[in-house]
């Protein structure tokens, strides 16, 4: 049992150990990577669309109406679920409302600071190419378009494996894919159908509800200032490949003072968020939701709250590893 | 120090700066050093019975234990507290007993890791959807990079009617 046990061992680790040869490919992809992210980028905040996406994750699906508008370089969206209780998603010059007309809930994120694509940094490229495999794939038929496929294979068992169609002719990103280290099936978002480049009227992305009916609640999130500011916190031990983007307080759940905290690996984000727990029982534990993991752990007379598009054991090192700096 | 080591030590907290950087640097670099780190945290999670529970095995192994006989020592040795995870090595015979071993070592590299990453995420308790605030979903959206690319779709995670509810 023993020996065969060990020798099964070692029968893996030398598969392991050509898995990690033939893998280690030079990065000279990274620049592709970028210029990929850019472009795409640039197709979603440019083109007028409107179509039909399809939500899968956990066994769920969801339909929505999705609009997309950019006129004279200002973006509008407005996402409307069709099945289930009504949601609405606007965004609207970078505000952001999600309305949940069933409870009576609007929550308001104000324009932020947006970390742009077109702007990855050399480093961003760099961890990229160091972390995923980028590569093209098959071209195939998607939402009735001719699509290429694409994708970021992650080297390490850190990250999760992403695989986007794109619209041949546009650009427009069609279908995302987010799988796990055996290839099942974590999240998918996937146009049924989608219209671009075509005239889209701003009463198409206006809001069910002008504004907020007088017996809902407003939940106003506070942004998150411009510019990086120390919040006191840190991550100890990062995963690697993963550098911050953005630090800074800002207002969650009435709250003042919560600590954001944001670090990418140039493709998935994973946000810390530390606030006083002041008293109130938080539930501790892991959930998830699509492709987003989220762990919450009390740390002293705090809440640590880490969530991101990354597998539920990256996220909860990153949770153990908050710190005072 | 060798590698196995350094995982060890970094499982227990002992590793700081340009050590931990470097235990973090051979775990990326190599799969053997995930192998190792994967099969530490399931022995550990094991021996504190926090992954999945094995029915009856504490009883059973208190039964056996009490059945040992006494052994009189001349002279105590002075104890060290090993690390949980060396301590998790040299109790790895007990382990197989509670049968994580029945994940073939023969299977290939993705399916061990998976199954360390259930046992792993298995440890903490489960939260609902619904008790984790959409707030932090929809602060978190704006500054992930696959937003850029997916546009407002993402939103939908913090929109979906399994998420979302009037909770504060």
């Amino acid at each position: 049992m023993i020996s065969s046990d060990i020798l099964g061992v070692r029968v893996a680790r030398a598969a392991l150990i050509a898995y990690a040869v033939l893998a280690g490919a030079p990065p000279a992809f990274a620049e592709d990577a970028g210029a990929w992210l850019s472009r795409t980028a640039l197709a979603a905040q440019r083109l007028n669309y409107v179509g039909t996406i399809v939500y899968q994750h956990g066994g769920y699906i969801e339909t929505s109406r999705l609009t997309h508008l950019n006129d004279l370089g200002e973006e509008f969206d407005k996402l409307v679920n069709l099945d289930g209780p009504a949601r609405e998603v606007i965004r609207s010059r970078g505000e952001v409302r999600c309305y949940y007309p069933d409870v009576k809930v609007v929550r308001i994120e104000p324009r932020t600071f947006r970390n742009a694509f077109p702007s990855l940094s050399p480093q961003q490229q760099k961890t990229l190419g160091e972390f995923y495999e980028f590569r093209k794939a098959e071209s195939a038929r998607v939402a009735g378009l001719e699509t290429q496929a694409w994708i970021f294979e992650p080297k390490d068992g850190l990250r999760y494996g992403h695989k986007f169609w794109s619209d041949v002719a546009t650009g427009l990103l069609v279908k995302a894919r987010i799988v796990d280290e055996r290839n099942d099936l974590i999240e998918q978002f996937s146009f049924v159908e989608v219209a671009i480049g075509v005239k889209i009227d701003r009463a198409m992305v206006r809001p069910t509800w002008p504004e907020a009916p007088p017996e809902w609640r407003v939940r106003q999130l506070g942004p998150v200032e411009n510019e990086i500011k120390d919040t006191g916190w840190t991550v100890n031990h990062l995963p690697p490949g993963f550098v911050k983007t953005v630090e800074g307080f800002r207002r969650l759940r009435g709250m003042r003072e919560v600590a954001h905290l944001v670090y990418s690996d140039g493709l998935v984000a994973v946000s810390v968020f530390v606030e006083p727990a002041g008293g109130a029982a938080h539930p501790i534990g892991s959930s998830s939701q699509g492709g987003i993991n989220v762990y919450v752990r009390q740390l002293d007379e705090n809440v640590v709250t880490v969530l991101g598009e990354a597998p539920p054991s990256t996220v909860r090192q990153i949770a153990n590893s908050v710190a005072r700096r | 120090m060798v590698m196995n080591e350094r995982i060890s030590r970094l499982m227990d907290g002992e590793l700081e700066g340009v050590e931990a950087e470097t235990a973090f640097r051979e775990l990326h670099q190599h799969p053997d050093g995930l192998m190792t780190w994967a099969c530490y945290h399931i022995v550990g999670d094991t021996l504190r019975r926090s992954g999945a529970p094995i029915a009856g095995f504490s009883e059973r192994f208190a039964a056996r234990l009490s059945a040992e006989p006494t052994v009189l020592a001349p002279k105590p040795r002075q104890v060290h507290r090993l690390p949980f995870a060396w301590a998790a090595v040299a109790t790895v015979a007990a382990v197989s007993v509670v049968g994580w071993v029945a994940v073939s070592t023969l299977d290939p590299q993705p399916k061990v890791m998976a199954k360390a990453r259930e046992v792993l995420s298995a440890r903490a308790p489960r939260l609902s959807a619904q008790q984790v605030s959409p707030d932090y979903l929809i602060a978190h959206q704006e500054y992930s990079p696959t937003t850029q690319i997916q546009g407002v779709g993402p939103y939908l995670r913090a929109a979906s009617a399994e998420a979302a509810d009037g909770r504060p």
